[in-house]
């Protein structure tokens, strides 16, 4: 298979922007891990992350992230199968499992910043 | 015959955890990754509301609990074992059959057990556990 395959259709090259959001969240994941380890540098050493170049990282996995979860959860209807339940809702109900999950992570994140 | 069933069986079983691995990781990162990359990525960085690891009072208060320790190695560890799956995939799509061999099974999955012992040891000496 010629190398640039991907190149030559839409559909091929969304494919592999799919398989290439692992990438972008993997660094995102280190930086968080890196954030809980600068902790261990105590009250005086510890500084949270807020440069432009930060911010616009974040920005970037972001959208590969919702790209992820997106296509990831769609997937749920050809692999999930209840009986008497349809894909269409097997997908909704993990967007709304993810929409909720959002909001308790959401109010957790904030809410223990006081 | 019983004889070949387990042959047969053997690596079934070792597909079988690779693939549990790579499933829940996907499931984990599409549920919980893009609220933690907004608010802790973007919106709190902006200033734009309170976010829990922006003080260090608030950031180790959090990190001391152990649900929390237990929570963030769910969050960061599994994901990886999706990650190694789709990347290696990915050099193989991308012109690379090598990634498809031993070795590179090794290096990918194993890279992912070295950052889930990481997270662990992270988790256990950055803060130690309490329960206020």
């Amino acid at each position: 298979m010629a190398r640039g395959w991907w190149l030559r259709q839409r559909h091929y090259f969304l494919y592999i922007v799919r398989e290439f959001t692992a990438l972008p969240l993997a660094l995102w994941l280190l930086w968080l891990l890196f954030e809980i380890h600068r902790a261990a540098a105590g009250p005086k050493g510890f500084y949270a992350s807020s440069s432009p170049a930060f911010i616009a990282f974040s920005v970037i996995c972001l959208g590969f992230a919702l790209y992820h979860s997106i296509t990831f959860l769609s997937l749920a209807g050809a692999i999930i199968h209840i009986k008497g339940v349809s894909a269409r809702m097997v997908v909704l109900s993990q967007f709304a499992l993810w929409f909720v999950a959002s909001l308790v992570i959401a109010a957790a994140l904030i809410g223990f910043a006081r | 015959m019983n004889h070949d069933a387990a042959k047969v069986q053997k690596p079934a079983i070792g597909h079988l955890v690779w693939w549990f691995l790579f499933a829940q990781g996907g499931v984990l990162a599409a549920i919980l990754l893009p609220v933690h990359i907004l608010v802790q990525g973007i919106l709190g960085p902006l200033g734009i509301v309170p976010v829990v690891d922006r003080h260090y009072d608030t950031w180790v208060r959090v990190l001391g609990n152990p649900i929390v320790k237990l929570y963030l190695l769910v969050l960061i560890a599994f994901p990886f074992f999706h990650f190694a799956h789709r990347l290696r995939y990915l050099f193989v799509d991308l012109g690379f059959p090598a990634a498809r061999s031993l070795p590179a099974q090794v290096i990918f999955y194993g890279g992912a057990i070295v950052v889930t012992l990481i997270t662990v040891w992270i988790l256990l000496t950055t803060v130690p556990i309490s329960f206020g």
